[in-house]
């Protein structure tokens, strides 16, 4: 999972940024969410594995 | 014209439909053909990273004799992978396993990077075909 938001997030801010500091920023946001997003998805369907 | 803008690069059409097959086979090789260096790389590693971990997983690359509609849409993604479609096999001579739940996760990695890389290949077109600027400077403000 964190091998794949680490490339999506990489080349997601080269495709839509233009400059180095937005492309940068992007990318860690978009790589946080990815993860935050997958744990919190993960726990929500927790209750739900039995 | 203002003199800090500067005027837009012309290229050769035929150069970009050539970049952007190219970049379909070889992730990044269409961005390298156009001079954009630092993004040829980023892409190829992103995408090889994908392609290789999601195969090791070993996750299933779909084949062209799609049994339905989902395998096709797979099929599909999975040709975006250009030249790693085709060495798959060697990549990962075990063959898929999607009884586990690595290989599933591994099909996705797959799919991900075909689709990445179709995006890429869009945006060689639209740098070639002037849709996007080819330089950074000519975003940043006089």
């Amino acid at each position: 999972m964190v091998i794949f938001a680490l490339a999506v997030s990489a080349a997601f801010a080269l495709l839509s940024k233009n400059k180095m500091s937005e492309r940068v920023r992007y990318a860690v946001w978009a790589f946080l969410a990815f993860l935050v997003v997958a744990i919190g998805i993960g726990w929500l369907m927790y209750p739900f594995t039995r | 014209m203002a003199e800090s803008q500067k005027a837009p690069e012309t290229v050769n059409p035929a150069l970009v439909l050539v970049a952007a097959a190219a970049g379909w086979f070889v992730p990044g090789l269409g961005h390298a053909l156009l001079k954009k260096w630092g993004k040829a790389i980023v892409y190829f590693c992103a995408i090889a990273l994908l392609v290789i971990v999601g195969l090791r997983m070993r996750g299933n690359m779909f084949s062209s004799s799609a049994a339905d509609a989902f395998d096709m849409l797979g099929f599909l993604a999975d040709i975006g992978n250009g030249v790693f479609y085709f060495l798959s096999g060697s990549i990962n001579p075990a063959g898929a396993d999607v009884s586990r739940a690595s290989g599933d996760y591994g099909t996705r990695l797959i799919a991900t990077a075909g689709v990445l890389n179709f995006l890429c290949v869009l945006e060689v077109l639209q740098i070639g075909f002037g849709g996007k600027p080819r330089r950074e400077e000519e975003h940043t403000p006089a």
